[in-house]
């Protein structure tokens, strides 16, 4: 088990991970995510029936399983920035590789999931609760997929020596991880919140 | 940049930090399945206060979580540690706050 | 000195100039649509002949005389776009940035500023037009205003690009990932046309009103920025070095010249 020097971690304390600038990203875009949830919230109160009826259309052990694909997408990507800091770049790769792809099927399940629900009758017009569906989940689409540009400017970064960058490599990891963090707000307010 | 020759050591602890790190956030995932069961009348879904409150509160748990862990804000300076932490209050406080008023207003 | 002298010795007079335009722009095109012609925030979306015709009764002298001052000064638009392109050519990355940011812009403000003017102006002009006019004029006017945010949003992605590219140091990189928040808001509003009501529609809580919230917070703040830039230019092509300390915080028509 651990070591008697096995005290520290080798990340050296008090660094700001990555730019401090993405994380002005961070608290930024969580404020105006935050008040989009308000306002579901807030409509959702004002029609509980209806909003029920709808979101009885979801599929909870699909959105059980979309939250275990990004969360271990951003212990994929926690661990290949370990991995970088460490200084093994081909570890930390292939680990960027894995969160990749768990994004990408993170992509896949939610087609597949939106394609039920509009095959069901289910559309962003046919009620309020599938309005605030369709836009809380496609808007969190779109930041999968420019979170994928980051996670390739990421392996990039890694695959030579010469331009390599440990800052940025911590930048792309930390906008990865606000996908995660928004899917985990946006399952538990959509699918559990009654 | 040199790299320590204490990195297979101390990489272990971080790892299975990490490892704990997503057991955790997982676990709590999968404690919503209980929680969303309780509330409802047999596959029809029934409004229920307490339901959206632990909904709401194990989100903020988990976002914590994320960040601290995950983000590695754990070895950030404080300024950061608190904003973080700021910012999962206002988040908390904001979404309670809207459905409580506007249940008051329904 | 006389203000004269100072104003021929300033090499950033031009660049004062544009900034104080910026501002003043700004100023005058939240004047005329919140207050004259209270065409922001929008008129309800989908509504009946009637009520349009209503609506632009209600409105008649204040589109009139309000978009008058849009038609006469609206040009002056171009000082605050030129300013941005400006800032855009100082960075190290190559000036396609800036024609693509400039062009953008410039294409856009025809559909998404003009066209707003023109057709709420033609339609308080003859109140006695039919109500279908009316009505066809009413959903031009926030529609092409609404619809056209798709060329702005690739604008901040330019800019954005710009930023995170520059190693001039030109803006802080956290206003690059401002230009990011900025583009997804204004990522909802494109589809607005497809919603009579609601949140969505083009009036509404998240189309209209946190998407105003973020722009506003974001232009004040790029008027902000634009300033430094100004203030640190030393028309070169290097990094802008930094802003000197204890420098004048405006520029004065009888301060020293500093350079």
């Amino acid at each position: 088990m651990a070591t008697a020097t096995d005290t520290t971690d080798t990340s050296p304390d008090e660094r700001v991970p990555g730019e401090t600038g993405m994380w002005f990203f961070v608290l930024f875009e969580s404020l105006i995510f935050t008040s989009y949830f308000c306002v579901y919230l807030y409509f959702r109160t004002q029609d509980e029936g209806a909003f029920l009826e709808a979101q009885s259309a979801l599929r909870l052990p699909l959105g059980i399983v979309d939250t275990i694909v990004l969360l271990t997408s951003s212990w994929a990507i926690a661990r290949s920035v370990q991995e970088a800091r460490a200084g093994r770049p081909a570890a930390a790769r292939r680990l960027a590789f894995v969160t990749i792809g768990l994004g990408a099927a993170f992509s896949a399940l939610k087609l597949v999931e939106w394609a039920h629900l509009i095959g069901d009758g289910h559309t962003f017009t046919s009620s309020d609760f599938m309005q605030h569906y369709f836009f809380l989940t496609g808007m969190h689409a779109v930041h999968l997929l420019i979170g994928l540009v980051a996670l390739g400017i990421l392996v990039h970064q890694l695959a030579d020596p010469h331009r390599r960058s440990q800052e940025t490599i911590e930048t792309c990891a930390t906008y990865w991880h606000t996908v995660d963090l928004y899917w985990v707000l946006i399952f538990a307010v959509l699918y559990i919140v009654r | 940049m040199a790299t320590t020759s204490t990195e297979t050591t101390t990489s272990t602890s971080s790892r299975l930090r990490t490892f704990v790190a997503w057991l955790l956030l997982v676990a709590v995932t999968v404690i919503y399945l209980g929680i969303d069961h309780s509330a409802d009348d047999g596959g029809t879904l029934v409004a229920s206060t307490a339901v959206t409150v632990s909904a709401v509160l194990l989100a903020l748990v988990k976002v914590r979580i994320i960040m601290r862990e995950l983000m590695d804000v754990r070895h950030a300076p404080p300024f950061l540690r608190r904003l973080t932490d700021l910012l999962v209050a206002v988040i908390g406080v904001s979404l309670l706050a809207t459905y409580f008023v506007g249940q008051a207003i329904a | 000195m006389s203000i004269v002298s100072n104003l021929r010795a300033d090499p950033k007079r031009e660049l004062w100039f544009a900034w104080y335009s910026t501002v003043a722009f700004y100023s005058l095109y939240s004047v005329v649509f919140f207050g004259l012609t209270r065409t922001q925030p929008p008129g309800k979306p989908w509504l009946e002949p009637e009520q349009t015709v209503e609506w632009f009764a209600g409105r008649q002298d204040g589109l009139l005389v309000g978009f008058a001052l849009i038609f006469v000064l609206g040009g002056w638009s171009a000082t605050a776009i030129a300013l941005i392109a400006y800032s855009i050519r100082r960075m190290s990355v190559s000036r396609a940035f800036a024609y693509s940011y400039l062009v953008l812009y410039l294409i856009a403000a025809v559909p998404g500023f003009l066209f707003i003017c023109v057709a709420m102006t033609v339609g308080a002009m003859r109140p006695e037009r039919s109500p279908e006019a009316q009505q066809w004029l009413y959903d031009l006017g926030f529609l092409s205003f609404s619809g056209t945010m798709g060329v702005f949003l690739v604008g901040s992605l330019i800019w954005m690009t710009a930023i995170l590219l520059d190693k001039n140091r030109v803006f802080p990189r956290w206003f690059g990932y401002l230009n990011l928040c900025n583009a997804l808001t204004e990522v909802v509003i494109a589809p607005s046309w497809i919603f009579q009501r609601g949140v969505l529609a083009w009036d509404g809580v998240i189309a209209w009103w946190i998407d105003v919230a973020v722009f506003g917070t974001y232009t004040g703040v790029f008027i902000y920025l634009l300033r430094e830039v100004i203030v640190r230019d030393d028309f070169g092509r290097g990094p802008l070095p930094d802003a000197p300390p204890g420098r004048p915080r405006r520029w004065h028509p009888l301060a020293k010249v500093v350079r």
